[in-house]
């Protein structure tokens, strides 16, 4: 639907008429009927006839709201403000947006509207949504209650006290609210809760009674998706479509399943790799290896084995992973786990050196292992902390580095308490507390395992999977109380980053200071100063790092031994630029360490593989120092991934499969290296020397 | 493949020579005058490595010292020989006029046509890599003359880099594609486009820069030249530098059998190639296994100077 004030001249003369004819009750009931297009040019012209009625764009932002364009809503609920500033009406419809986006002030909103309406059931009933989206359990009762008391046939009060006992998998609940739209917000909590199956069910449950109820179809259809059941997926999905349901969801799932044709699937026992055609042969052998590592290191730490092999999906355009992840709150936008399913970015699909895609391959195995061991029981928090503690566990190189965001957070004392840990997943107040609470959860996990150990971690998870709560986890497991335990953690963190936090402002001045005196080529004052705001901030790694700028200037005074121990710091601090860590293994070759160079390079297959010259020297380096199956998979990625060179790249792997002892891997690619170029001595002498 | 076979008989018969002629625009700015000078000189630098003594760059000169170099080579240069241009800079195209930027009056490109109508070689390769180059091709293009441009059209305008990744590619083996140690003109052009593709993708920034390569004098200009769109055929023939000795073995007549069993071997492997679609797998590998190595050993013979 079109926004109407572009048609207000339309509208005006078609006024003195048709407005006697308009009533609000005729755009509701053409509403009701789905009947949007037409019910749109109602509230036009109602809107152009009185153009001071609050009420006609309430009304009408609300069907805009329905009708999946919640930005055209917002701005016609902000206008009803503008004429009438305390519409309780237009508030709730502004707490309904933010709401639907997961944004921390709906519930400040819907109180608001309920302050200046008391008996709004809608606000209230949002109120008990809200506070049960926060795993705020008590709170949500309390919440559900009122709206009860409100209208004791409040569907969607039921439906939040039905959706508690439920999800405490008390199977039966007096609450029933045997409502299509009270299974479907039943549906909506089972998939916050990551139980996938059980949302499934739920939704099933409302199109059974209602099946034109498209958003509860549609959701079933995303979930079935998320659960790899992609012919059910695609037809309910379509189903919605045809019924004229189009929203965003809907419209980019049916567009991404159809662009699966395009992908390719590798199976082993454990896995299954579905990769984009365009890159599968370059990224089959990297990305499965570390799939198969990762479920080894877990189940031997967990304790626990996998009974179904886990599938990851990887999409080298980020839109169509953020379809996976569409109308799912506070989601990291790297990956994202859904049972035994992981969806996650292409290193191809980001810029070089920004994302590390075995670090977050990493993360997200570690959510299929906290989510099979609690059947999905263990709040946001403690499987996002786990995942995170697990990144650095793997490699103190690895996941992400403490930031100016968390520095400010936990210097303000922003933290949040680890019982309320969970809002600034599900309802952050800005997209920074989404970060920040990755961080925190991470550093709780690390705190744990330092001061506890790891049994007490798995202990934990235990209990969250027997559906214990957050401060009845932490009062059994740690044997202190949750407040307690923030002033023990708040305490460690903010004695560790004090020094950082306590210089940011400062820092934040001297580094550009630092860039300059570079340009300046005085190089000495670069090394000098640049070593003290170095260990003010060793986490810094970004662009116009410290690390960079000094391994830069003593570059210029021709000082390589000290150019490479300050690269070494930056790729050891979690540095990784592309360029720099490449050139760090240039300086370590002209030293002759090849071994070291290779090692250094080999980090670079873990942050982007789509280098072809990275494969080049990585191959040549193993090659040189006889590391046969390293040479093999290095020339191998550079044969998959369109060499500049074709026959070279044949003929270099040729040679690797020859010192791999595979003569016959060998001569087929020999051919295929003659094949482009049939005089490439080189590579006839050895066809030759095989075929004797 | 075959056509440069026998463009290197051909050149046998009658030696001639390439003639090269690198001119580096106005930069307007520090950074961008020391840019276009440093990529004249790497092709420069290639260029007189692989022992070429027709070399001349001139950096930021004035149409005057263009016109005087034009003239010159218009006196010496005879028609067997052949011709390279290179152009690194800054271009302007007003809808009309392609403008190349040089100190005082800028050239235009009507002139450079004129100018290298001029020169009496046959065989020209004209390669302008300046910004709003695609504003050139109406005029520079000609029957016998390659030309290539660094955008698709007068109207890409921010500079670009294809001149970085076209100096690279005279110097660089991994262009010479079919190991003839030659590079073609359409390798060095497939090396160069291939790099700015690539650099746009990794920097994950939108290109502002498509390369075009035209060599059938009334054509658009394509970024993939293949038969398929006729394009590509004079570049394939026309050797932009020589990496090694390729012809030594060519001009000894204790070989001509040799030679002429490796010329039936390449034809029939090209042959092969063509018919690859209609054959399977397994049986095309099988015959062109067997091709390769009789031409493998034909080869080492021919290295060796025994005959077979």
């Amino acid at each position: 639907m079109a926004r109407p004030s572009r048609c207000w001249s339309v509208a005006l003369l078609l006024s003195a008429s048709f407005v006697r004819a308009q009533t609000l009750d005729q755009a509701e009931a053409l509403w009701k009927a789905r009947r949007y297009q037409e019910a749109n040019e109602v509230f036009k012209v109602l809107v152009a006839a009185q153009p001071k009625n609050a009420l006609y764009r309430v009304r009408w932002g609300r069907m805009y709201l329905e009708h999946w364009q919640p930005d055209i809503a917002q701005g016609l609920f902000d206008e009803a403000l503008a004429i009438q500033p305390n519409d309780a009406a237009a508030i709730l419809g502004k707490a309904l947006c933010a709401a639907a986006d997961f944004r921390g002030d709906a519930d400040e909103l819907a109180r608001k509207a309920l302050n200046l309406d008391p008996k709004l059931l809608e606000a209230q009933e949002l109120l008990a949504r809200l506070a049960l989206e926060d795993d705020d359990t008590a709170k949500a009762a309390e919440e559900a209650h009122k709206a009860l008391t409100l209208d004791a046939n409040s569907t969607q009060g039921k439906a939040i006290l039905a959706t508690i006992d439920w999800l405490a998998d008390k199977k039966d609940s007096r609450w029933d609210p045997h409502a299509a739209r009270g299974y479907e917000t039943a549906g909506h909590f089972f998939m916050l809760n990551r139980r996938y199956e059980e949302s499934v069910a739920f939704y099933r449950k409302a199109i059974e009674l209602d099946p034109r109820l498209d958003t509860a179809r549609s959701q079933l259809g995303l979930n079935l998706m998320r659960l790899g059941q992609n012919d059910e997926a695609y037809r309910q999905l379509k189903t919605c479509w045809d019924n004229g349901f189009q929203d965003n969801a809907t419209k980019n799932s049916l567009v991404l399943m159809d662009s699966y044709k395009n992908y390719i699937t590798y199976k082993t026992g454990r896995t299954v790799l579905k990769l984009h055609k365009k890159e599968a042969e370059l990224l089959h052998p990297y990305f499965e290896s570390e799939m198969l590592r990762d479920i080894a290191d877990y189940e031997k730490k967990y304790r626990f084995k996998l009974d179904t092999p886990v599938q990851v999906e990887v999409y080298p355009d980020h839109e169509d992973f953020a379809v996976r992840t569409l109308g799912m709150p506070g989601l990291g936008a790297l990956g994202v786990t859904f049972d035994y399913s992981i969806a996650m970015d292409s290193p191809s699909g980001r810029p070089p050196g920004s994302f590390h895609w075995a670090s977050t391959l990493r993360h997200e195995m570690s959510h299929v292992f906290t989510l099979s061991m609690t059947n999905s029981h263990v709040p946001r928090w403690f499987t996002e902390g786990m995942a995170v503690h697990e990144e650095t566990a793997a490699s103190a190189e690895w996941g992400d580095r403490l930031g100016p965001d968390e520095l400010v957070a936990i210097k303000n004392h922003r933290l949040l308490p680890v019982a309320e840990l969970d809002r600034g997943f599900v309802h952050p107040v800005s997209p920074a507390q989404v970060v920040i609470s990755y961080y925190q959860a991470g550093k709780i996990c690390d705190y744990i395992n330092e001061k506890w150990g790891w049994d007490t971690l798995l202990a934990m998870l235990r209990d969250f999977g027997a559906g214990e709560d957050t401060p009845t986890v932490i009062h059994r497991e740690l044997k202190i109380e949750p407040g307690e335990f923030d002033k023990l953690f708040f305490a460690k963190v903010e004695a560790e980053t004090k020094r950082t936090a306590d210089n940011l402002a400062e820092w934040k001045l001297a580094v550009p200071a630092l860039a300059k005196f570079a340009v300046a080529k005085d190089y000495d004052r670069v090394i000098k100063e640049g070593q003290h705001w170095e260990d003010i901030y060793p986490d810094y790694v970004e662009g116009g790092n410290v690390y960079e700028l000094v391994a830069g200037a003593y570059r210029a005074k021709g000082d390589t031994a000290d150019e490479i121990g300050q690269l070494e710091r930056y790729v050891h601090a979690g540095g990784r630029n592309p360029e720099t860590i490449k050139l760090l293994a240039k300086d370590l070759v002209g030293l002759g360490k090849k071994n070291e160079a290779a090692a250094v390079l080999d980090r670079l297959n873990f942050i982007y593989p789509m280098d072809n010259d990275l494969h080049l020297q990585l191959g040549e380096l193993w090659f040189d120092e006889r590391n046969a199956a390293g040479a093999v998979r290095e020339f191998r990625a550079l044969v998959a991934h369109s060499p500049i060179d074709p026959a070279q790249a044949h003929f270099d792997l040729a040679r690797a499969y020859n010192l791999n002892h595979q003569p016959e891997q060998a001569k087929s690619e020999l051919v295929d290296a003659l094949e482009t170029a049939p005089g490439f001595r080189p590579a006839q002498r050895l066809l030759l020397e095989l075929s004797k | 493949m075959k056509l440069l076979a026998l463009f290197v008989a051909a050149a046998m018969v009658a030696p001639a020579a390439t003639w090269y002629l690198t001119i580096s625009g106005l930069g307007g700015e520090p950074d961008y005058d020391q840019r276009f000078k440093m990529w004249a000189q790497d092709i420069d630098k290639s260029l007189r490595k692989a022992g070429d003594a027709n070399v001349t760059t001139l950096i930021a000169p004035t149409r005057e010292q263009i016109r005087a170099r034009f003239q010159e080579l218009a006196n010496t240069v005879k028609p067997d020989d052949a011709l390279v241009v290179m152009l690194i800079g800054h271009g302007t195209f007003d809808g009309v006029d392609y403008k190349f930027n040089i100190p005082g009056p800028d050239i235009t490109g009507a002139e450079l046509a004129a100018l290298l109508d001029r020169v009496p070689a046959v065989r020209q390769c004209v390669v302008n890599m300046t910004s709003a180059s695609g504003g050139s091709i109406e005029i520079l293009r000609r029957p016998n003359r390659v030309v290539i441009t660094a955008t698709k059209s007068g109207t890409e305008k921010n500079a670009t880099v294809f001149a970085r990744y076209w100096a690279e590619a005279l110097r660089e083996p991994a262009a010479d594609q079919d190991k003839n140690e030659a590079i073609s003109v359409l390798e060095a052009f497939h090396y160069a486009e291939t790099k700015v593709t690539d650099f746009f993708q990794t920097q994950q920034r939108l290109a502002t820069e498509h390369a075009l390569l035209e060599d059938t004098g009334k054509g658009e200009g394509e970024r993939a030249p293949s038969p398929e769109n006729g394009e590509g055929k004079l570049a394939s023939a026309f050797t932009v530098v020589r990496l090694g000795a390729n012809a030594d073995a060519a001009r000894d007549p204790a070989k001509r059998l040799l030679l002429e069993k490796k010329d039936e071997l390449e034809q029939a492997i090209d042959k092969l190639k063509y018919e690859k679609a209609a054959l399977p797998e397994q049986e095309y590998k099988k015959q062109l296994t067997t091709l390769l190595l009789d031409l493998a050993r034909t080869q080492e013979a021919l290295d060796s100077g025994t005959s077979k």
